[in-house]
């Protein structure tokens, strides 16, 4: 049983296993079928997989469970990658913000289909056309009317306070959901005694900061902190290991952690003394088969075997 | 012999046992255990036990039922009657192991090997046979791996009765010899006409004797190959002929029990391959590490997707 198995590439497939959102099919034009978009993701900046559906008029965000180790026997044949889409509803606006972002550092009031434009990826401006694109734009941007014209221009205040909204939904949806927030390992059969009701809200609003933060750019997420509140965490991971390198020194080199100096005899050991020029003199003799003075005083010992 | 409670289901263990004969209720009895079908790579193990009691011996031996081996197949249907007529003072069980029962207990996550198998099969028996009150003195087997330790094993788990483990033991004893006949008698009726569980058609029964080193069974293994799902139930997955066809016909299956080298292992397990170090851009993320997924994300094993 000693055979390497070699995995082999991973073939396309032209079929995926997908849990959606009912609406995804359930749309009022039937010619409008839902599409899988790529979109500029706020948080990596690269591109993701999006579904734009029923006409544009909903996002929905693509994500997949991916293990080691799975397969689909779907029907008759089976699928090599056990992976499981899930599609499910997202709010445009953070599709919409770094743009928008982007467009505010020149301070001007714009039309946001100058605005929101991307020549890597152009479906982007298909997301204006979703329903609570334009609608909610208020929450992130200044506007102003000129005529039937609308102008915006991004606030950095307004969007923390939506933020902020969003923050304070996710913990009550954490909650509900019993979704274990705290730091370490929680055993659903452990039983508190004691409610740690203050601290568990903090840790509530920074697990929700840290889901949000995974739909904004670092930049943002950092100010929303701030915004909340909340200090920033310094993660042990930052600090630096102390450099391994020692410096180089003309002192014998030995053992940074030697513990068998001080089960040896010589465990005081003192630095060595100057010597008196009597005693040098004698370090250069030939001592060999001399005994020390000491030894004519002790009780006599057997001989050492040689 | 009824084999019907195990063709309904022949993915599963199932006794089947003869009734216990009176005298061996009352009287001193022995009994000798044999296997049949350990080695080929088709078809079940069975296991098979003998108990008569001890003044009968002599009788058995009349009888003139001798090491299955030696005989035919038509002897031994004909010795395994004989057997079925001596009913008020021979009785009988056997433990049939399907080749299904034997490739996951062998293949399982923690390994369940043939030798401890065929142990543990022999203890249920003779267990059996003390639970349905027969007054069992002499036990004899035929050896699985070392006779001694395999004696010692018996000797402890029953105490008080006197466990003779020997090499040959089926041509020696009689009542093993008997055991080992019925054992026979039911593995080759039931290879003969097994129920294939899957929709396989017309079934080819040329499989041959089932031993590894049958050419026609080979290339009835090979016949029935199918690359995703390998074997029909009847083979046991778990014996290095079927495995090595496998390897190299069938498609390739990875568990996550599979023990694995090379940067790629090394990889899951999070270890850093030595040679990452040396390389242009030594072991450096795709993505930046201030930026990690959160973890609501990673414990679901959630992911982003760029392209399908």
């Amino acid at each position: 049983m000693a055979t390497k198995k070699k995995r082999t590439a991973n073939v396309q497939n032209d079929s995926w296993v997908v849990v959606a959102a009912d609406s995804v099919i359930d749309t009022q034009s039937p010619e409008s079928d839902p599409a899988f978009v790529r979109l500029r993701n706020p948080f990596t900046d690269a591109a993701s997989l999006y579904m734009l559906g029923g006409g544009d008029v909903q996002l929905y965000e693509v994500k997949v469970f991916e293990e080691d180790f799975h397969s689909w026997f779907v029907g008759q044949t089976v699928q090599r990658d056990g992976r499981l889409l899930f599609v499910t509803p997202m709010d445009p606006l953070y599709l919409i913000l770094p743009y928008l972002i982007k467009a505010g550092k020149e301070g001007k009031f714009q039309p946001v289909d100058q605005v929101v434009m991307d020549e890597e990826l152009p479906a982007c401006s298909r997301l204006l056309s979703c329903t609570r694109s334009l609608a909610s734009m208020h929450q992130i941007a200044e506007e102003k009317e000129v005529g039937s014209r609308k102008f915006h221009r991004y606030s950095q205040e307004k969007t923390m306070n939506w933020l902020k909204k969003k923050v304070e939904r996710t913990v009550v949806a954490l909650k509900k959901r019993n979704i274990s927030v705290g730091e370490g390992v929680k055993s659903t059969t452990y039983v508190r005694v004691k409610l740690e009701s203050d601290c568990h809200e903090e840790d509530y609003l920074r697990y929700a900061h840290g889901l949000i933060s995974e739909y904004i750019s670092e930049d943002l997420s950092k100010a929303l902190l701030k915004h909340l509140q909340l200090p920033e965490l310094t993660s042990p991971k930052e600090t630096e290991p102390p450099s391994k390198k020692r410096k180089l020194s003309d002192k014998p080199v030995e053992a940074g952690e030697d513990y068998t100096k001080f089960n040896s005899a010589d465990f005081a050991r003192k630095p060595p003394k100057k010597m008196t020029a009597a005693q040098k003199t004698l370090s250069k003799v030939d001592k060999t088969g001399m005994k020390p003075m000491s030894s004519f005083f002790s009780p006599k010992v057997k001989a050492e075997k040689k | 012999m009824d084999l019907s409670p195990f063709e309904t289901d022949n993915s599963v263990s199932c006794r089947l046992a003869s009734q216990i004969p009176d005298v061996c209720r009352m009287e001193d009895c022995c009994l000798g255990i044999d296997e049949a079908g350990r080695g080929p790579v088709l078809g079940p193990m069975v296991y098979g036990i003998c108990f008569c009691p001890v003044s009968k011996k002599e009788e058995l031996k009349g009888s003139k039922v001798a090491d299955s081996k030696t005989l035919t197949e038509a002897e031994r249907e004909n010795l395994f009657q004989k057997l079925d007529e001596a009913r008020n003072y021979v009785g009988w069980a056997l433990q049939i192991l399907s080749p299904n029962t034997i490739s996951t207990s062998m293949l399982q996550r923690t390994k369940y090997n043939l030798n401890a198998l065929s142990h543990d099969t022999a203890i249920a028996l003779v267990q059996y046979a003390l639970d349905s009150g027969v007054q069992l003195k002499e036990v004899y087997v035929d050896t699985v791996g070392p006779a001694e330790k395999y004696e010692e094993k018996l000797s402890q788990r029953f105490p008080g009765i006197e466990v003779t483990v020997r090499p040959k033991a089926d041509s020696l004893f009689p009542i093993v010899s008997a055991a080992s006949i019925c054992a026979k008698v039911a593995r080759d009726r039931v290879v003969k006409a097994w129920n294939f569980a899957e929709d396989l058609g017309e079934v080819d029964t040329d499989y041959g004797s089932g031993y590894p080193n049958d050419p026609k069974t080979k290339a009835w293994l090979l016949k029935y190959l199918d690359p995703v799902f390998g074997y029909p139930q009847f083979v046991r997955f778990s014996w290095s002929t079927a495995q090595t066809l496998m390897d190299s016909k069938a498609v390739t299956v990875h568990w996550d029990d599979d023990e694995e080298d090379g940067e790629k292992a090394a990889q899951r397990q999070k270890n850093r391959s030595m040679l990452s170090y040396f390389s242009a851009s030594a072991g450096v993320n795709d993505q930046n590490p201030n930026q990690q997924t959160h973890r609501f994300l990673t414990e679901r094993r959630l992911k982003s997707l760029n392209t399908l």
